[in-house]
């Protein structure tokens, strides 16, 4: 427990990579529990509280000193964590673990990034750390490293209902954390403030988000702590309502995410032994015809500027139906149009009527009572951007799919590979930017629908539709990268006579 | 900032991808509890303890979509669309007693798509071979069928043979016996069912469930192979009782 600072990577890399014994384990939880009974942030205990809340052993401690409330709490968080960690989800994380064999090298090692990096940020911020991360990456690897080998997958626990994302992490590496990230940032800057004007606590995270790639811990956490504080008032009924990773998986988009990864994966192990057959200058060639497709897989679009005139419901219609003509596959985008119309057209009339009563009872009590007549509460509008965050993502996830099935069983193509990543690539800069103007339009709502709310029952819903907003993109974006191999292959069965896998 | 070993993608970057990755399981458990939260306040939500990976197999036009949706629908869509790659349906059966979510891969039946169609294999713990009992070559395609769905399958994935439109009795082509032999010689399960009527329809999910139960029960089935294409939630610490778990976590962390 002496040198917290250096615990982390090690035993990050110790628990993944070496462990084919027991040993980890124990080692591991001694330490976390005597830190998670230790001492943490030094001021505003109850923003930390609530920042916070099942605060776990972390190696942070550098910066630590709590109250003693809070330090039973999170000690009694501790004995219910390794079963039942944050808001219920993490708890099917152990259940899952020894099912699940999973790659873990790269994972471990891209938990570990995440958590240095934050880590790194903290001490200088003091903002509460990926403990939990950490902690459980710890706990999973523990658990599983005994049945199965460095190999297994210990990403089910840290990231509770982002698995996802985490899966995502896994099949794609540095390039979807940075180039997720990049998305997250690009929709969650120009909100934060939002978020932050009502909730001094978050404030501080401000100056994370820009200096480094955390931002979807950052508001992962948010969303936790968001979640753990209004859980005793929420209703079990509205909680799951809104619970983004149910609804996108009602919308098929895992099944379809997962379809599209065996795709991904069959495409990728033919590269490669397409790739090993080749030698000399065969293979450089080839190697650089890849690369472009690489390039168009960079999303540098997410750094131009984002400014752009809000679409109409036309417009998008038209744009992505374009982009899926450019494709020259055919599959065909109504569904992610309607659905997406479908959303504007709910805000445009849930919008309306706030604004007007908005402006006859401005000034008057009578304005409060209002706000609760309104055909849509904060918790339906919060409940509808959830669910439409959810249901865009899958459908567009679903597009992916499917175009990925369409450009693998092609013979002949008249649009080269790279043609289309170019597409692609535009077609996921713009579902994400569609992502991010929608969910500004649906604060938008919760702000008008919520003025009279205090600013402790608004914001945790403001905070969870940029929350799940970004989290979408970073479903998409996975999604993306995940075209990557086929269309590699898809290349490369273009070429001429190549030898086949 | 990243160690670099993190951009290294070795061969295990997609070992994950055969099994369910265990949030769909969460999710989708919970995602049915929801919707029978919908449904009925009152009803205690459902919970299943297993879920089994199919898919379903065969030529193009000999009803594979239709009979999921009557499955899953308990309807019969007249005008279905060509599946493109693979579609997916799921519902919860019971089993001795045991609540079972099947999660259905609706595969594309056109040539075309029969490369793309056995990347999604994998993992399924139950196959459903689709025949046309009113066209012949669907059932002469079936031993290729069969070496797709062995070869790319573990060995204790059942398979049941179903001769669909056993409605278009006057137009049949295929007689119940040979079909029958087919099937014993290869070690299959079989029915005739019709995705109009609605006639097996459910028998043919659920017998290949029972099989693929017995299997589990007998231990044949191992369920911690990677390819079992069955999940189990032993976890669970009272058995039947999922729904009332998320809450009490969350009351127990938040306080």
């Amino acid at each position: 427990m002496s040198d917290e600072d250096d615990i982390e990577t090690p035993v990050l890399t110790e628990a993944t990579s070496i462990l084919e014994d027991g040993n980890c384990e124990p080692a591991k939880n001694p330490e976390s529990v005597d830190q998670s009974a230790k001492p943490e942030s030094k001021s505003e205990p109850v923003a930390s509280t609530r920042k916070r809340p099942e605060s776990k052993p972390s190696s942070d401690l550098e910066t630590s000193e709590v109250l003693p409330v809070q330090a039973s709490q999170a000690a009694g968080k501790e004995t219910v964590s390794k079963d039942v960690p944050q808001s219920g989800w993490g708890y099917w994380g152990s259940w899952g673990k020894s099912l699940l064999s999973s790659a873990s090298a790269t994972v471990a090692t891209v938990g570990q990034g995440i958590s240095n990096v934050i880590e790194k940020a903290e001490t200088s911020l003091g903002i509460p750390s990926p403990s939990e991360i950490s902690t459980e990456v710890q706990y999973a690897t523990g658990e599983t490293h005994a049945k199965e080998n460095e190999t297994s997958s210990p990403m089910t626990g840290p990231f509770g209902v982002f698995s996802t994302i985490s899966t995502a992490v896994q099949s794609t590496g540095k390039s979807v954390i940075s180039g997720g990230l990049d998305a997250l940032e690009f929709i969650g800057k120009k909100t934060m403030d939002v978020i932050a004007e009502g909730d001094p606590g978050f404030k501080r995270t401000k100056g994370l988000m820009n200096r480094s790639s955390t931002l979807s811990q950052v508001l992962r956490e948010a969303k936790e702590k968001e979640e753990l504080w209004t859980s005793n008032e929420v209703t079990m009924e509205t909680d799951k309502k809104t619970h983004y990773g149910l609804l996108f998986d009602e919308f098929q988009g895992l099944s379809h995410l997962e379809a599209l990864e065996m795709l991904s994966r069959e495409s990728e192990i033919k590269v490669k032994s397409i790739l090993n057959s080749l030698s000399g200058e065969e293979l450089e060639t080839l190697k650089q015809e890849l690369e472009q497709l690489k390039e168009a897989f960079s999303l540098a679009e997410f750094c131009e500027e984002e400014e752009e005139e809000k679409k109409g419901d036309e417009d998008f219609t038209k744009e992505i139906t374009e982009l899926f003509s450019q494709l020259n596959v055919s599959s065909k985008p109504e569904k992610l149009a309607r659905a997406r119309n479908t959303a504007y057209e709910w805000i445009r009339t849930s919008l309306s009527k706030p604004l007007e009563e908005k402006e006859e009872g401005e000034k008057q009590l009578e304005a409060e009572k209002t706000a609760h007549i309104n055909k849509n509460s904060i918790e339906d509008i919060h409940a509808f951007a959830i669910r439409s965050l959810a249901e865009l993502t899958a459908y567009s996830i679903e597009l992916f799919h499917k175009t990925a099935a369409l450009v693998l069983h092609g013979r002949k193509q008249e649009v080269t590979a790279v043609e289309r990543s170019r597409t692609l690539s535009q077609m996921t800069v713009m579902l994400c930017k569609e992502l991010s103007s929608l969910s500004k339009e649906f604060t938008t709502c919760l702000t008008t629908a919520g003025v009279k709310e205090k600013a402790d029952v608004l914001n945790p819903l403001i905070t969870a539709v940029f929350l799940e907003a970004s989290n979408s993109a970073s479903y998409i974006q996975d999604a993306f990268q995940l075209l990557l191999p086929v269309l590699e292959i898809s290349l490369i069965e273009n070429r001429t006579e190549l030898p086949e896998a | 900032m990243y160690p670099s070993a993190s951009v290294d993608s070795g061969p295990s970057r997609f070992i994950y991808i055969h099994l369910y990755p265990l949030h769909q399981i969460i999710l989708k458990q919970i995602s049915d509890i929801i919707s029978s939260h919908r449904a009925t306040m009152a009803t205690a939500p459902y919970n299943y303890s297993y879920i089994f990976k199919y898919i379903i197999i065969g030529d193009m036009g000999v009803g594979k979509s239709c009979l999921l949706h009557q499955f899953t629908e308990k309807k019969f869509m007249a005008d279905c669309p060509h599946t493109i790659g693979v579609e997916f349906g799921t519902r919860i059966i019971e089993v001795s007693g045991q609540k079972i979510k099947l999660q259905i891969w609706d595969t594309a039946g056109q040539e075309r798509f029969r490369a793309v169609t056995r990347s999604y294999y994998r993992g399924a713990a139950g196959a459903l071979m689709v025949y046309d009992i009113t066209r012949r070559s669907t059932y002469n395609h079936l031993s290729s069928w069969l070496t797709d769905a062995r070869n790319l399958t573990n060995p204790n994935t059942v398979i049941i043979l179903i001769g669909n439109k056993a409605d278009l009795e006057a137009q049949r082509d295929v007689t119940y016996e040979e079909a029958k032999q087919f099937a014993e010689e290869n070690g299959l399960l079989f029915l005739e069912a019709s995705a109009k009527t609605g006639e097996n329809v459910e028998d043919a999910f659920l017998e290949a469930a029972k099989k693929i139960y017995q299997n589990i029960q007998d231990g044949s089935l191992d369920l911690n192979a990677a390819e079992s294409g069955v999940q189990h939630k032993p976890s669970a610490p009272q058995g039947g009782r999922l729904t009332s778990e998320p809450q009490p976590q969350r009351e127990g962390c938040g306080c």
